[in-house]
């Protein structure tokens, strides 16, 4: 095991000058609910400076797959390593970033404060945020285009809006593994295209994006690889190999998309899958 | 002048009225700041239980010839602990597993309760407090746990409002949870059980839920609702004791109801989410301005839905619009 975890390390050294880099593995994971399964004997590998989307349909175990990788949800089977350590709680290098429907947005916090939350997890428990602490938190926002509602409540922004907080709380963390639930859902173009190029800086400096989507137009746009994912890994691979009529009708089932994959990319980011 | 000083300074001169008010602005401050995060979580109901199911534990202890504050906290952490099983299994919801435990509880506190003598009357100073007849004693333990309480939620502030606000995200920060929730039950019952002397098992849901929600209608950041509600559970205290012991009315009740007085105030009155602020503000802003805004009955028929948004509002003064 260690062994493996020192050739692990090594692999990802080589692959060059980046110093956030990591490399996250998923070895035959299986996740039951009780007697339902929700994944099944998934391996897959996610290497530095690259952004990966798992693309399925609801209920596939997209949600689940990212916990797993977040180590926040223990595999019945099947382990998670980081640079060739497993994984078993929350590490510091990976960033999970929730889908937006799980927050409470009537909660009495603000923008800086949803932000600064990135940072609450790096500090001590009396040890205040500092003057810093705020102003890292306040570029975060500007990179998301934030900065001018740091005082709004939450509640009053719009889908897009709260996303992009999401994001500058993401940025504070600085991992070296971003995992996204649905960044795409609900969000409006403009929160689109400040994601895509959010990802592609990310990607520069060596971080690794996992992201999971139900629309095949946005996965094929701004995803080095794909992984079709129905309960199981039903196809991997560059966008153009994977997005084949067989595969995506193996992977939706009954939701199959009959519209040409081109022909989607070529609606853009609008696109719906359906 | 020396009658209002007199009004204000008589009932302080009595030692059971220096008691209880000491008693009622500890339980204020303490519940204030549980509440917050009470009904942050939407566990108002979950409070109401706790505060139901430990009665036969508090029962118990009297009939032992125990302290009270024993037996409810060993009913309290059962119940918690009972909830928290019965919640986790599938068929039936935490909502569930919390109404048949709390009837249950009450209902057990009750039977114990009959079977004693002077039933009546131990059964109205369980359900209602007895302010009037705290002891020094009794003081120094409300203190003693109520700083307790409030030491460890300071210390755990920023991970109990991490969850109360985004549970997943707060999980991938690798808290545990489960330790929080039980933690954050833990300091719930406590707040209860120090509060049961001075409001009574019936009234406590009042501390926790009423100050917290007039406190979320005047703030926007959850340092200033804690403070806020604890600030109102405190003065509503103190407000609701004179009323009741010159009105000759329940202290309990009375404190309560002032309680809910002043949610009745920010509620309509609140600046800027106030149901009438809100309503007099836009028509104040919003008036035609062929109209005269102090003109009530004028405005009255004015649009419901928002009109064209002015460019600039500050140009207006004192509600005389101009043409836009």
């Amino acid at each position: 095991m260690k062994q493996a975890g020192k050739d692990a390390v090594s692999a990802s050294n080589t692959t060059g000058e980046f110093t956030s880099a990591a490399r996250l593995e998923a070895t035959g994971v299986s996740v039951h609910f009780g007697s339902r399964s929700a994944l099944e004997g998934i391996t897959a590998a996610f290497g530095p400076a690259e952004t990966v989307s798992l693309l399925g349909p609801n209920g596939a175990g997209k949600s689940t797959l990212l916990k797993v990788l977040a180590g926040m949800l223990p595999p019945s089977h099947g382990e998670v390593l980081l640079d060739g350590a497993p994984v078993r709680k929350p590490a510091p290098g990976v960033v999970y970033v929730p889908q937006r429907t799980g927050v409470d947005w009537t909660f009495p916090v603000n923008v800086l404060d949803v932000a600064l939350m990135g940072r609450a997890g790096s500090r001590s428990r009396l040890e205040p945020l500092s003057k810093q602490d705020r102003a890292d938190a306040m570029e975060a926002l500007e990179r998301v285009g934030m900065h001018r509602f740091a005082e709004v409540q939450i509640g009053q922004l719009s889908g897009g809006q709260q996303q992009r907080v999401f994001l500058a709380r993401a940025l504070l963390q600085s991992g070296k593994v971003y995992l996204l639930d649905e960044p795409f859902a609900g969000v409006d173009v403009p929160t689109q295209d400040l994601l895509i190029d959010l990802f592609s800086g990310l990607r520069r400096e060596g971080r690794t994006i996992i992201y999971a989507t139900h629309d095949l137009a946005q996965a094929a746009k701004c995803s080095d690889r794909i992984l079709l994912i129905n309960r199981r890994v039903m196809a991997e691979g560059h966008p153009q190999e994977v997005m084949t009529a067989t595969n995506l009708r193996a992977t939706f089932g009954g939701q199959a998309i009959l519209v040409p994959v081109e022909a989607e990319i070529a609606r853009g980011a609008g696109g719906s899958t359906t | 002048m020396t009658s209002v000083l007199n009004w204000i300074l008589d009932p302080l001169s009595r030692t059971f009225m220096q008691h209880a008010f000491v008693a009622i602005v500890l339980v204020g401050v303490i519940c204030g700041v549980t509440g917050t995060f009470v009904t942050l979580r939407g566990l108002a109901f979950m409070g109401d239980a706790l505060a139901h199911a430990i009665f036969p534990g508090v029962v118990i202890a009297f009939v032992l010839g125990r302290n009270f504050l024993i037996g409810a906290l060993i009913a309290a952490v059962l119940v918690s602990l009972a909830i928290g099983a019965i919640g986790q299994s599938e068929r039936l919801s935490n909502d569930t597993a919390i109404g048949v435990l709390f009837a249950g509880g009450f209902a057990l506190g009750v039977a114990l309760i009959s079977a004693q003598r002077s039933y009546a009357k131990d059964l109205s100073s369980f359900l209602f407090g007895t302010i009037l007849g705290v002891s020094r004693g009794d003081l120094l333990l409300t203190g003693a746990v109520g700083l307790g309480v409030l030491a460890v939620m300071a210390l755990f502030r920023r991970e109990l409002g991490l969850i109360a606000f985004d549970r997943t995200f707060a999980q991938a920060q690798g808290l545990n949870l489960w330790a929080y929730d039980q933690l954050f039950l833990l300091l719930l019952s406590l707040s209860i059980v120090i509060s049961l002397q001075t409001v009574g098992n019936i009234l406590v849901l009042a501390m926790l839920v009423t100050p917290a929600a007039t406190a979320r209608l005047l703030t926007d950041r959850l340092p200033r609702m804690a403070f806020l509600a604890a600030f109102m559970g405190a003065g509503s205290g103190v407000i609701g004791l004179y009323i009741s012991y010159y009105g000759g009315i329940s202290s309990g009740a009375s404190v309560v109801l002032v309680a809910t007085a002043l949610f009745a105030i920010a509620y309509l009155f609140a600046p800027g989410t106030g149901v009438v602020t809100v309503r007099l503000a836009r028509r104040l802003h919003y008036a035609h301005p062929e109209r005269d805004a102090f003109d009530l009955d004028d405005s009255l028929q004015a649009p419901l839905s928002e009109p064209p948004y002015p460019e600039d509002r500050t140009t207006h003064s004192r509600g005389l619009p101009t043409a836009p």
